[in-house]
């Protein structure tokens, strides 16, 4: 986690399109709308995971059931669609019918101790999955799919709303506020054991960008906002007054993250995501359970990000805490280095996968502030083991590629990600 | 029932230890096919061994303990020991070679007596003669268990580690603290192969955390939460210049040597010291390396600040593992302090510290925690000339000595007592506090280059 930043939040309109970022819910809705003249041999079946006891629908539940449909979507027999509410809609050709069946009794097989499947055999009707005969029920998986959209659509407008007020809250406290002292930082540490950090956890993607083509995202960064978390239990607290006691505050919240992320029964961690933690959080038993819980469910790549400081503050302990990471099977990157800090981290030295460089205008200058070339250190570094983050404008992109990167993290990007989406279904539409 | 027998020692305490000695009496009638394996983790450094490195051994270990059935048994010592049944060799001596691996940055793992032994684990066959052995030495441990128990409730508790809450308190003690009493004093000294002769490089002032953390807050271990201490540190700065700017010294240090924060450099209570000091002495200043790192920007401008004025910017707290898996030269600084250790003997290590050094310029490196001759030798050997170390503080103590007219009445310990101190009893048992502010001038004989 990088230590706050005194900045302007990022606009209004920056933060709305940021949002907007295409749902599995629009994408049904058109996918629907398309197949309108070729209702002929189709069908649907909705599996309301969404009904499941929470217990029962946490990610990996909804990864096994996705899974289970993956060689028909890979053949092209049909096309899957994951609900943000957990359902899964599978849309296909009547010659696939035997294959979804065969799909289906493995995922009733799976969820078979929910009441939800219990209750089916007396009640005598499906409430586990609907299933839809595209030539007579159309309307109905229409209206389905429009519902689902809608619900998905408030809850973001919701979401969106809230952020606005945080920010303008943010902006108007910003650079102010009391100074971090001991006693401040004891109390945010009592106040943590209370708050729900639930909703203040955000996700940011890291994508390749190769020359003009569109940001393809690698993977999603996990992280607290600090700026909700100031605004929620510290309002007018200097974060950034004090770089230690906010050390501090990362590893306390370290272990909050972790429990959050082993409770979490949405989709938290799906897919490749990477998670910050302190060097003494990867020893502690709390990174254990973490790991524990990851081997039944993940299958995806975890990059572990440590700051700088940490490594450096002991080195022994760092190379321990790498090589049981790595033999676990966890990539590590080093975060928060900056231009000025750039010289001393010499990544293949430690032995890390991945370095997150802080972009800053004045790189583009090329020097480092010993007068080497920023080029010749990309080089040893190797570009393809560097992400440029921070990324607020195309300056930042244009300058990473120039010296081989071509990974990027930042408001840009997914400003970047969001523009597209917008025009993958601005095509869509079209098409129909 | 089992009641208390009368006259015993009080009831048996279950520990790790009395359940490996049961698992062990109990397999004796069915030895076949087990294999016992003990993990000697007590022998490694204090740092090596925390919570967290035996947390991740023994869960290194579990899956293969699971998979042979096995037992797993944490000793109160930090030795681990396991038995299994039916394993395969392969898989075990796999997994004691990822674990070896991974303690791979400690003497215990590398270091050699030549006696064929391996220290960091043994193997008993108990279906064959290791057996009785293997009791024995559960025996032992058990043995030893109870008096570390028995020893443990005489102790009395230890100290709570830091946490936000007390360090609100401890800062606000400090900032009416005089830490003149808790200060300490080293020399570090330069040899002039020119002259043939060594003198005193600087003199590095410093608090000593633990007798701050007796007089300020004994219930509490002030470097239990390295941020936490961080940030104390930067007050503690501030008080220990001012203490040197009212310091009770006879003579003041041709230089003085500090240990500070970048952000204490910036500050206006490093320009005052800076205004008492400068008229009579350099100042340099040594900063820790996760200091550069956390404020780099903040460096180079304390850097330039203290260049301006002629003082010196010197990287403290390096050492073997720093010098391997950084680029330390990048830090451009004035000197850099490495400290010795025992291992850099052992060829191979000693060879690539060597080799490092050699890339920092040996000009530019000051060798320190030299407790021995043997460290002087070594730093000799590889054309180091600037060392600082008890070892440093017994020869200048010794010189003193020599030129001394007081000297008769004390001892060399004596000596080197109060060269430590700047303040207090012991200071003031000197008979000439000239001779002990002073800076000898040694003469040495001139140094062999080992030939490459």
């Amino acid at each position: 986690m990088l230590p706050p930043r005194e900045e302007r939040p990022s606009n209004a309109q920056q933060r709305a399109i940021a949002q907007r970022l295409v749902g599995q819910e629009s994408l049904l809705v058109d996918y629907v709308q398309k197949l309108e003249r070729h209702r002929k041999g189709r069908r649907a079946v909705v599996v309301r995971l969404s009904g499941l006891q929470a217990v029962n629908r946490r990610e990996h539940h909804i990864r096994i059931a996705l899974n289970s449909f993956e060689l028909l979507v890979k053949q092209l027999k049909g096309q899957i669609f994951s609900l943000s509410n957990a359902d899964i809609v599978f849309i296909f050709k009547d010659t696939a019918i035997d294959e979804v069946e065969a799909a289906l009794v493995k995922l009733r097989f799976l969820f078979s101790d929910d009441p939800l499947l219990a209750d089916e055999g007396f009640a005598g009707k499906a409430t586990f999955m609907d299933w839809y005969l595209l030539e007579r029920d159309y309307d109905a998986l229409l209206q389905y799919a429009l519902h689902a959209s809608t619900e998905e659509q408030q809850r973001k407008t919701q979401e969106l709303t809230k952020t606005l007020t945080a920010q303008q809250t943010v902006a108007r406290n910003f650079g102010r506020g009391e100074p971090l002292t001991p006693h401040v930082l004891a109390k945010i540490e009592d106040a943590l054991v209370r708050a729900d950090l639930a909703n203040m956890m955000r996700r940011q993607a890291i994508c390749a960008i190769v020359g003009k083509a569109p940001p393809q995202p690698v993977y999603n960064e996990l992280f607290i906002s600090i700026a909700d978390l100031r605004e929620t239990i510290l309002p007018n607290v200097n974060l950034a007054s004090s770089p230690w006691l906010f050390q501090q505050l990362t590893e306390v919240l370290d272990k909050r993250v972790l429990s959050l992320l082993n409770k979490h029964d949405d989709r938290t961690v799906a897919g490749d995501i990477s998670v910050n933690l302190n060097v003494q959080t990867l020893l502690a038993p709390e990174f254990l359970t973490f790991d524990d819980n990851l081997k039944a469910s993940m299958r995806g790549t975890i990059v572990l990000e440590l700051q700088k400081v940490d490594v450096f503050a002991d080195l022994g302990a760092f190379l321990f805490a790498r090589d049981f990471a790595h033999d676990r099977g966890y990539r590590i990157c080093i975060d928060g280095v900056n231009m000025e800090s750039l010289p001393f981290v010499d990544r293949e030295r430690l032995g890390i996968d991945l370095v997150k460089i802080v972009w800053d205008p004045a790189m583009s200058l090329g020097v480092l502030p010993n007068g080497d070339s920023l080029e010749s250190y990309m080089r040893r570094c190797g570009p393809s083991r560097a992400i440029l983050c921070r990324c607020d404008a195309q300056d930042a992109i244009d300058w990473g590629q120039s010296v081989g990167v071509t990974l990027f993290q930042g408001r840009h990007v997914e400003a970047m990600l969001a523009t597209e989406a917008a025009k993958t279904r601005g095509a869509l539409g079209r098409r129909r | 029932m089992n009641l208390p027998v009368p006259d015993a020692a009080g009831p048996e305490i279950v520990t790790q230890e009395s359940l490996l000695l049961g698992a062990a009496e109990r397999v004796g009638r069915i030895r076949d096919g087990r294999l016992a394996v003990q993990v000697f983790l007590s022998r490694l450094r204090p740092q090596n061994r925390q919570d967290g490195h035996i947390r991740i051994a023994l869960r290194m270990l579990e899956p293969m303990v699971n998979a042979y059935r096995g037992q797993m048994f944490l000793l109160g010592n930090s030795d681990i020991v396991f038995m299994l049944k039916d394993p395969n060799p392969v898989d075990v001596e796999n997994m004691i070679f990822k674990l070896r691996a991974l303690f791979s940055k400690d003497p215990l793992t590398f270091s050699d007596d030549g006696d064929g032994v391996d220290h960091f684990c043994t193997w008993f066959d108990l279906s064959g003669s290791d057996y009785d052995r293997f009791v024995d030495m559960a025996r032992q441990v058990t043995e030893e268990a109870r008096k570390r128990s028995r020893d443990k409730s005489a102790a009395k508790a230890p100290a709570k580690p830091l946490d936000a809450k007390s360090l609100g308190e401890v800062m606000e003690r400090l900032a009416s603290f005089d830490v003149t009493p808790m200060m300490s004093r080293q020399s570090a000294i330069v040899i002039r192969e020119s002259s043939s002769t060594a003198d005193v490089l600087f003199q590095e002032f410093y608090v000593s955390i633990n007798d701050l953390q007796k007089a300020l807050a004994p219930d509490v271990n002030l470097l239990a939460n390295r941020w936490l201490f961080q940030h104390l540190s930067q007050t503690l700065d501030k008080r220990v210049l001012g203490a040197l700017s009212a310091s009770p010294l006879t003579t003041t240090p041709n230089c003085y040597s500090l240990n500070l924060n970048i952000s204490t450099v910036l500050s206006k209570a490093f320009d005052q010291f800076e205004a008492y000091a400068a008229a009579k002495a350099d100042i340099s200043v040594e900063v820790q390396v996760l200091d550069v790192l956390a404020d780099s920007r903040g460096y180079y401008t304390a850097r330039q600040r203290l260049h301006d004025k002629g003082h010196m910017m010197v990287i403290d707290g390096l050492n073997e593992l720093t010098l391997q898996f950084m680029d330390v030269a990048q830090f451009e600084a004035d000197l850099y302090k490495v400290a010795w250790s025992p291992e850099m003997r052992e060829s191979e290590h000693g060879d690539s510290v060597g080799a490092s050094l050699g890339i920092l310029g040996v000009s530019k490196v000051v060798l320190a925690r030299c407790d021995s001759e043997a460290a002087i030798q070594w730093g000799l050997e590889r054309g180091i000339q600037r060392f600082q170390g008890r070892y440093v503080d017994a020869m200048l103590a010794a010189y003193t000595m020599a030129g001394c007219p007081k000297a008769s009445a004390c001892t060399l310990q004596q000596c080197i007592a109060r060269h430590a101190v700047v303040k207090g009893p012991l200071r003031l048992q000197c008979g000439d506090l000239g001779m002990l502010d002073g800076s000898p001038v040694m003469r040495v004989p001139k140094a062999h280059h080992k030939e490459a």
